[in-house]
């Protein structure tokens, strides 16, 4: 979680790293800090949003780090807000990830006379490198002493008195350098970079750099290594809100194009061999990709008969039955750490594993044996909408490859189909929502995750209880909670699930709930029953949950605009879950 | 210098091509209108763009999004005029400024022109003035502006350009621009009309047709799609990456294809045709003087001369268009036309099917051998 930025060059650095901590800040954002190199070290830091922070800056000097905070030791203030400095104010940290021994390390040092101003794991990184640093070295050589010490996971940014280079550090947490004329950026995105430069070094896990005004030199294991230079084919347009009210929206709209750009990016030639071969296959995936994992399961198991697991990746460790086959994992930032740790199980087990990621050289791709990446653009909003349509498209895919090319014609509108969705008109829809205590969606077969998804959107951005139920759920239990104040959201398309659902309707209705039905244009039957009918253009059940899953986010989407709730930073969030 | 484009109508009297856009996003030429305005203003070097968007303003400022300039824009809530759009962007105008329709064609030397001079509105003769702000001149000066007259004095009328100082916000009265302008010149300011070059507005949907004729002229030839070398390509054309041209098709241009479209075999294309991306276009059919948009498919023997068909169309086979004079009901006046066919968004339609003067709206199915000849059809209809 956690953003952290760094600049060495030739510009006053404390307003760039403020700019670009703004662009980082969907990855924490109870507070910020940062600090610049002059003859000392100056540091501001503060609790709360950058975005809301108007007071100036009167940080000098053309070296710098700064940090957008995402909590996990102590709590959201100022003093615990990074950078983090040791007793003699000489050395100034940012930090990225979890230290795991940091309890034991604190007590050594505590012992040994230090004085602890901060609850973080972060602030032992700088009296250790206070003790090694006094002692005639140089900032590298101080740094490179203590990392062995250090257990879990780091991306860090150091900088020191007396020291006229940039330390970055990185082991578990994403980390990128930006390479400009005379002028270095480390990062942990290319997003805040993008405007000052497209060239980019990736760090590896283990890699240690130092920035200086006249380059870099990245070390890893005592050796001098090179790393290669990539440039990063994304405009700085699309990371900016453009016109649109949030994020959110912005990518919502993008879908379309998301969808058939990445379509056209994995297509069959492109598809790792293994993807025709394997007859068994495990996905895992968090939150909004697991649900897209399951959505895979029911369509590649009826279309090919390919048996599927999906595991949820946090809990996929502690599940013990023989690993075989194809293990896919799916991460919009490519730096879920239990995804990660998920691929990583899998290679040991020797088997062949697929990642499917946004991010070009983030983790997952350097761990897996196959990437395949969305070709959805910068995501920024951490309600995950286009990521999802893009992770569905390459699915998709693979469905339509192992099926020798079944769904081709279908996919190839499949957009346009999305684009209808976008003009439809939920302005009721939302009405029945807002003022709703809890809300219950309800779905089956491949709508069942469409139903899990189009929840944990509501929850996520509107703060309304939200639950998806296969529909045939709702019966043993949470039938108890139905009430006036519950609406339902029920989709019942044609198909095998349809006259079931129909009844699963009745029975909601019976008991007084409002139930607002997603369904085919022109179903009569349905939209009698129901108190608020959603017709979609008649498609292929694959296009049908596309098309609902937009719907569902837009209802999402305008609902927490209904109710004000701050769409592009929920409360409590971070948009990729970098710690276990 | 900054500039304002106005693109938050809808563009009603459009209908029924307006429903899932705004009249600056119809795409002629295969881009939305509102590009061609731009490209007139950068050529110019104006790059400080204001947009003020309000219908369907996500798929505007989407598009808006994808091009190279930043552009600025501003959301128009409610459409109450031209001139409450303007108030819209009244915060972020520093000095005096070029104000634009995002939904008609100008040419960048008329833009040149009026650029240099102060108070200044572009004019044009026009043979229906009573559709526009009738101007009358005195002296190169303007003498009166009025918006839509039932009986127009002159012929001249102002394209909606103007040159424009800081302080015409305190001449605003009503919704209107041509009202402040009006307003400016009773309070003694000289406000100068300048004529334009090459400007075209597209009131009803079959002037689309003309102003693609116009477009066409400018569009780059470009080949990159694989064509068959049994088939004739001749003129000025534009074929997309991914486009398959079928044997023995004629394409005489100027003619612009989209990307990843199936043409042919033995089809003909003829001049001033727009034809989008993913079209199919199966054999033994001919097409002239048409736009066709994005995901459109046509089935083997039509003939589809004279007219606009929208995104996503299925037309079955044997389908043709006469092209006719009639009058239609738009907007509720009586209007002359004279076109083929317009057909809206996603309409499906029969075998047989004939069209001459007729529009069909959005998601509309006809059966097969049905005849449309001067009629408007609806909006989701079903014509059995």
């Amino acid at each position: 979680m956690c953003g952290i930025i760094a600049y060495i060059g030739r510009r006053q650095a404390a307003p760039l790293i403020l700019e670009g901590l703004k662009k980082l800040e969907y990855r924490g954002y109870d507070s910020f800090g940062i600090a610049t190199l002059e003859s000392n070290l100056e540091i501001e830091k503060h609790k709360g949003r950058i975005s809301e922070y108007s007071g100036a800056l009167r940080l000098r000097g053309t070296i710098g780090i700064g940090h957008t905070r995402w909590a996990t030791h102590g709590i959201p203030n100022d003093i615990n807000a990074h950078p983090h400095v040791d007793c003699t104010n000489r050395i100034a940290v940012v930090h990225n990830g979890i230290i795991e021994n940091f309890a034991e390390l604190k007590k050594a040092l505590t012992a040994r006379g230090h004085t602890f101003r901060s609850e973080t794991d972060t602030e032992i990184v700088a009296h250790l490198i206070e003790e090694r640093y006094w002692k005639g070295t140089d900032l590298l050589s101080a740094v490179r002493s203590i990392l062995p010490i250090l257990k879990g996971s780091y991306a860090l940014l150091i900088i020191a008195a007396g020291s006229d280079c940039l330390i970055a550090a990185r082991n578990g947490s994403p980390l990128v350098i930006g390479i400009g004329d005379n002028e270095y950026f480390a990062a942990s995105d290319m997003t805040p970079v993008l405007d000052y430069t497209e060239r980019a070094v990736f760090l590896e896990d283990g890699d240690t750099a130092c920035l200086t005004k006249n380059g870099i030199e990245i070390y890893r294991d005592m050796c001098r290594v090179d790393r290669p230079v990539e440039l990063i084919d994304w405009s700085p347009e699309e990371v900016r809100k453009g016109g649109f009210a949030h994020f959110m929206l912005k990518e919502i709209y993008e879908q379309p194009q998301a969808f058939f750009n990445t379509l056209r990016c994995v297509d069959k030639h492109t598809l790792p061999s293994f993807v025709y071969k394997f007859s068994s296959l495990t996905v895992v995936a968090c939150g909004s990709s697991y649900h897209t994992g399951l959505i895979f399961k029911y369509l590649l198991e009826e279309a090919c008969g390919i048996p599927v697991r999906v595991d949820v990746a946090s809990e996929f460790r502690y599940f013990h039955p023989p690993l075989e086959g194809l293990l896919i994992g799916i991460t919009q930032s490519g730096e879920t750490a239990d995804t990660l740790t998920a691929l990583r199980l899998a290679r040991k087990h020797n088997c062949q594993t697929l990642a499917i990621t946004n991010v070009l050289g983030s983790s997952a791709s350097r761990v897996a044996d196959a990437t395949l990446f969305m070709r959805a653009g910068p995501e920024i909003s951490v309600a995950a909408t286009k990521s999802f349509i893009a992770q569905l498209a390459i699915l998709m895919q693979i469905i339509d490859a192992r099926s020798d090319g079944m769904f081709e014609n279908i996919l190839q509108h499949a957009h346009q189909a999305i684009e209808e969705v976008l003009l439809m008109d939920l302005s009721a829809a939302v009405d029945l929502c807002r003022n709703a205590k809890s809300i219950f969606y309800i779905g089956r077969g491949p709508f069942y995750p469409v139903a899990l998804e189009g929840a944990l959107k509501m929850k996520e951005i509107s703060y309304i209880h939200a639950e998806g139920y296969a529909a045939g759920e709702l019966k043993h239990g949470p039938f108890a909670l139905l009430s006036p104040d519950t609406p339902v959201i029920a989709i019942c398309t044609p198909g095998e699930t349809y006259g079931v659902m129909v009844s699963n309707i009745k029975e909601i209705k019976a008991r007084g709930a409002p139930v607002i039905a997603f369904g085919d244009e022109g179903d009569l039957e349905l939209s009698d029953i129901v108190d608020l009918f959603i017709p979609l253009p008649k498609t292929h059940s694959f296009i049908g949950v596309l098309t609902i899953i937009v719907a569902l986010q837009i209802l999402a989407y305008r609902t927490a605009v209904a109710l004000d709730r701050d769409i592009d930073k929920p409360r409590n969030l971070a948009k990729s879950v970098t710690v276990e | 210098m900054q500039a304002v484009i106005l693109a938050a109508g809808e563009g009603r009297r459009v209908r029924p091509l307006t429903w899932s856009r705004p009249k600056a996003m119809i795409p002629v030429a295969n881009r939305p209108i509102i590009a061609y305005t731009i490209d007139a203003l950068v050529t110019n070097g104006i790059r400080d763009i204001i947009v003020v968007v309000g219908y369907r303003k996500e798929h505007v400022t989407r598009f808006l999004n994808q091009l190279d300039l930043p552009i600025e824009v501003v959301i128009q809530e409610k459409q109450l005029g031209t001139a409450h759009a303007l108030q819209q962007a009244e915060s972020q105008i520093k000095g005096d400024f070029l104000l634009l329709p995002g939904d008609n064609y100008i040419d960048a030397q008329s833009v040149a022109k009026i650029k240099e001079i102060k108070n200044a509105v572009l004019v044009k003769e026009h043979p229906n003035p009573s559709n526009f702000g009738v101007i009358t001149v005195r002296d190169g000066r303007v003498d009166s502006i009025v918006e839509k007259p039932d009986h127009a004095t002159s012929f001249l009328v102002s394209t909606g350009i103007y040159s424009l100082p800081t302080d015409f916000f305190q001449y605003v009265r009503g919704n209107d621009v041509t009202e402040a302008i009006s307003c400016m010149i009773e309070n003694g300011i000289d406000v100068h009309a300048v004529t334009a070059d090459d400007w075209q507005d597209a009131i009803y949907p079959w002037d689309l047709i003309r102003l693609n004729q116009r477009l066409l002229r400018h569009m780059p030839a470009t080949r990159e799609g694989t064509s068959s070398r049994h088939a004739t390509i001749q003129g000025p054309t534009h074929i997309g990456k991914g486009t398959t041209i079928g044997p023995n098709t004629v394409i005489s241009g100027p003619v612009i294809i989209g990307n990843d479209c199936t043409i042919g075999p033995n089809c003909c294309i003829l001049p001033n045709t727009s034809i989008g991306s993913r079209v199919t276009i199966e054999p033994l059919s001919l097409i002239g003087n048409t736009i066709l948009m994005d995901d459109t498919s046509i089935a083997s023997h039509s003939r589809i001369m004279d007219s606009v068909i929208g995104e996503r169309c299925v037309l079955a086979d044997h389908i043709s268009t006469g092209t006719t004079e009639g009058f239609l009901e738009i907007e509720g006046k009586p209007t002359h036309s004279h076109f083929g066919a317009i057909l809206g968004d996603n309409v499906t339609c029969g075998s047989f099917a004939r069209f001459r003067n007729g529009i069909v709206g959005n998601n509309a199915t006809l059966e097969g051998n049905r005849v449309v000849s001067s009629r408007i059809i609806p909006d989701d209809t079903m014509v059995i």
